[in-house]
C-alpha cells in the first residue's frame, strides 16, 4: 500500500492517552510532511513524552491513530530513528557498536556497517572517539553519538525527545547548529519535542503548542524562516514575533494548569470542560 | 543542496566541510579540552603527581597490612605458647610443617580434588544460576511462580542436605559436586534475577525502537547489562561453594582438603590442618581476584557508570 501523493508523511489522529483515571493528552492532531520539522512544545508534564512515544510505537494510544505513509502504528515501525533525552546509549558498547546498532540487529554484515558508521560518526564530528565507551564522553558528545545511531538507519521519519534538554547551554546550541545542518543535508520528517520556546522556533519549520489538561493542541504556527537557519535566524524579526506569541500562549496555559489545580478539590470537573 | 545530499549519501559526511568553511573543525576543537573536562578517564595535565599520590597510597596500603598480620601472629603465638597444650596449633608450628606437607602427594591431591570440585561447581553454577536469573529478572510470572522456592532453598541450612544427598548420589564425587552447585548457584540467580529486573527501561526502548528480534534482546541487552550483577553473585558463591565442598567431604568422607583437615585434627596435628586451611583461603582469594581483574579489563564501563 502506498500513499496518496502529496499526503503527508506522519498523520497524528485524534490522539489520546489515559494513564488510569488520568487523561494526559486528548484529540491530539497534526500532519508532519516528508523533510519538514516539526517542533512540539509545551510545558513539562504535559504529555509531549508520550505523544511521541505514540509515535514510535513504543506506547498504544488509548484512543485515535497515529499513521506513518498510510500505515497505522501498532509496533515500532520501520525506518524510525528516535534520540532520547538521556541518549540511551549502551555503556558496555564503544561509540563505533552503539551508532552501528540499528545495522546490526537487522542483520547488516560487518562489512557493510563499517564504512556507513565510519561516514556517521565524521558526521556528528566523533572521529578520533570510535573506540570510546559512553563513560567517557562528555553528554554532548554522547548525545552526538546517539544522533549518529538514529541517523544510521537512514530513517524517513526522526524523533527527538528533548535531545539537548539535559545538555548544558553552550553545548546545547552548538548542537542545535549541528542538528540544523545535517537535516539540511539530509532533510527527514522530524518531530522535535522540546519544552524550550527558542529551540522549538530555531528547528521547527512549524510548532505545534500543546496547552492544558489534558493537553490539546492550542495552535500550529508556521515559524516562516527560510532555510538554511544559523545562528542569524535568532536575529531575525520573525524569529521574535513567533517566540513572543509561543511565550504568551505557553505562559498562560501553565497559569491556567495552576488556577485549576487549585480548584481541583473544588470542582475536579471543571478540568475537562476548561477548553 | 538538499537535493545532492539525498543522491549521495556516501559523500554526505565529506559534503560540511567543504560546504560550511571552518565551522565543523572550530567545533572540533572545541570539543577535546571538553573532554578532558568531562570525561572522567580522561588523562589530566596533573597525571604524574596523581600517580605519584597512588603510588604512596598502595604503599602505605601494604604496610599497614603486613604489620596487622605480623601482630595477630605475634599475639596467636604468644597467646598459644603460654595458654594452650602442644597440640593446638600456632604460627610457628604450622610453619615447621610446611616442608613436610607441601612434600606430601596426598596433600596435593586432596587439594586438587577439592579446588577441582570447586571450580566445575562455580562453571555448572554460573550456566544455570545466569539462565535462571535472567528469566526470572524479565519474566514476571516465572518469577511469581519460582521466587518463593528459591527463596526457601537460600533460607534452608544447606549442611542438613547433604545427609540426603550421599543417599541418592552415594559418597562419591558427585555429592560433593551438587553440594557445591546448589550452594554456589544461588547467589548467582538473586544476583542476576535483580541486574536483569533492574535493566533500564530506555535500553530495551532502543532496542525496540530498531526492531530487534528476541534473541537479540537478551543476548545483546538483558545479558550484558547483567553481567556486573553476575560477577557480584559469582563472588559470593566462591565461599558457598568452598563451604558446599568442605561439608560434603566431612560427611561423606570423600578425599579432599576438608577431609585433610578432620584427618589431621583428629590425629592431633592441627598444625598441618591449618595449612590446608590457608590454602582453600588462598584459592579463594585468588578467584575473587581473578573476578575483579575481568570486571577491571573486560567491562572498563561497569566501575566508571
Amino acid at each position: 500500500m502506498t500513499q496518496p501523493a502529496g499526503a503527508p508523511l506522519i498523520h497524528v489522529d485524534q490522539l489520546s492517552k489515559r494513564y488510569g483515571d488520568r487523561t494526559v493528552m486528548s484529540g491530539v492532531s497534526f500532519d508532519v510532511d516528508t523533510s519538514e520539522i516539526v517542533s512540539v512544545v509545551g510545558p513539562s508534564g504535559c504529555g509531549k513524552t508520550t505523544l511521541l512515544r505514540c509515535v514510535a510505537g513504543l506506547t498504544p494510544p488509548s484512543g485515535g491513530a497515529v499513521s506513518i505513509a498510510g500505515h497505522v502504528v501498532t509496533d515500532p515501525p520501520e525506518g524510525v530513528g528516535v534520540v532520547f533525552q538521556h541518549f540511551g546509549l549502551f555503556p558496555w558498547k564503544t561509540v563505533s557498536g552503539n551508532v552501528g546498532y540499528g545495522l546490526t540487529v537487522r542483520g547488516m554484515p560487518r562489512g557493510e556497517t563499517e564504512p556507513r558508521v565510519r561516514e556517521l560518526i565524521g558526521m556528528v564530528g566523533l572521529e578520533g572517539f570510535e573506540h570510546s565507551y559512553p563513560h567517557q564522553l562528555s553528554g554532548g558528545m554522547q548525545q552526538r553519538a546517539g544522533l549518529a545511531r538514529a541517523l544510521a538507519i537512514e530513517p524517513r521519519v526522526l524523533l527527538m525527545d528533548e535531545p539537548f534538554a539535559s545538555l548544558d547551554a553552550q553545548t546545547r546550541d552548538v548542537l542545535q547548529l549541528e542538528m540544523l545542518r545535517i537535516l539540511d543535508q539530509r532533510p527527514t520528517a522530524t518531530i522535535f519535542v522540546t519544552h524550550s520556546i527558542d529551540e522549538a522556533v530555531l528547528m521547527g519549520d512549524r510548532v505545534v503548542i500543546l496547552t492544558g489538561q489534558p493537553s490539546t493542541v492550542h495552535d500550529v504556527v508556521d515559524v516562516g524562516i527560510p532555510r538554511p537557519r544559523g545562528r542569524g535566524s535568532v536575529d531575525s524579526d520573525r524569529f521574535r514575533v513567533v517566540r513572543d506569541y509561543l511565550w504568551t500562549v505557553v505562559m498562560k496555559g501553565q497559569g491556567q494548569r495552576r488556577a485549576e489545580a487549585g480548584n481541583n478539590s473544588v470542582d475536579r470537573h471543571s478540568e475537562g470542560t476548561a477548553e | 543542496m538538499s537535493a545532492t545530499g539525498r543522491n549521495l549519501p556516501a559523500a554526505a559526511g565529506a559534503l560540511p566541510e567543504v560546504r560550511q568553511g571552518q565551522r565543523p573543525s572550530v567545533m572540533r576543537m572545541r570539543l577535546a579540552p571538553g573532554r578532558r573536562a568531562g570525561g572522567p578517564n580522561g588523562p589530566g595535565e596533573d597525571s604524574g603527581v596523581e600517580a605519584e599520590a597512588a603510588r604512596r597510597e598502595r604503599t602505605q596500603v601494604f604496610l599497614a597490612r603486613v604489620a596487622a598480620g605480623l601482630g595477630i601472629l605475634v599475639l596467636w603465638q604468644a597467646c598459644a605458647a603460654t595458654l594452650a597444650p602442644g597440640y593446638i596449633a600456632r604460627p610457628l608450628g604450622i610453619l615447621g610443617q610446611v616442608p613436610a606437607v607441601f612434600g606430601d602427594q596426598s596433600f596435593w591431591s586432596a587439594a586438587g580434588s577439592t579446588l577441582l570440585a570447586v571450580v566445575e561447581g562455580l562453571i555448572i553454577a554460573v550456566v544455570i544460576g545466569t539462565v535462571i536469573g535472567l528469566i526470572m529478572g524479565r519474566l514476571r510470572d516465572v518469577d511469581r511462580a519460582l521466587r518463593l522456592y528459591v527463596d526457601s532453598f537460600y533460607a534452608m541450612p544447606l549442611v542438613a542436605l547433604v545427609p540426603l544427598l550421599t543417599v541418592w548420589f552415594g559418597y562419591t564425587p558427585l555429592t560433593r559436586l551438587v553440594v557445591v552447585v546448589i550452594e554456589a548457584v544461588l547467589p548467582i540467580i538473586f544476583s542476576v534475577a535483580e541486574g536483569a529486573r533492574s535493566l533500564p527501561a530506555q535500553f530495551t526502548d532502543v532496542a525496540r525502537t530498531y526492531r530487534a528480534p528476541w534473541w537479540r534482546v537478551w543476548a545483546g541487552i538483558v545479558l550484558p547489562a547483567s553481567l556486573p550483577y553476575l560477577l557480584g553473585g559469582i563472588d559470593l558463591a566462591i565461599g558457598r561453594a568452598l563451604v558446599g565442598a568442605v561439608v560434603a567431604e566431612f560427611i561423606a568422607s570423600l578425599n579432599g582438603l576438608g577431609y585433610y583437615i578432620l584427618f589431621n585434627v583428629r590425629s592431633f596435628q592441627e598444625n598441618r590442618a591449618m595449612l590446608a586451611l590457608v590454602l582453600l583461603v588462598v584459592f579463594a582469594l585468588a578467584v575473587r581476584g581473578l573476578v575483579s581483574l575481568f570486571v577491571r579489563r573486560e567491562l572498563p564501563w561497569y566501575r566508571a557508570g
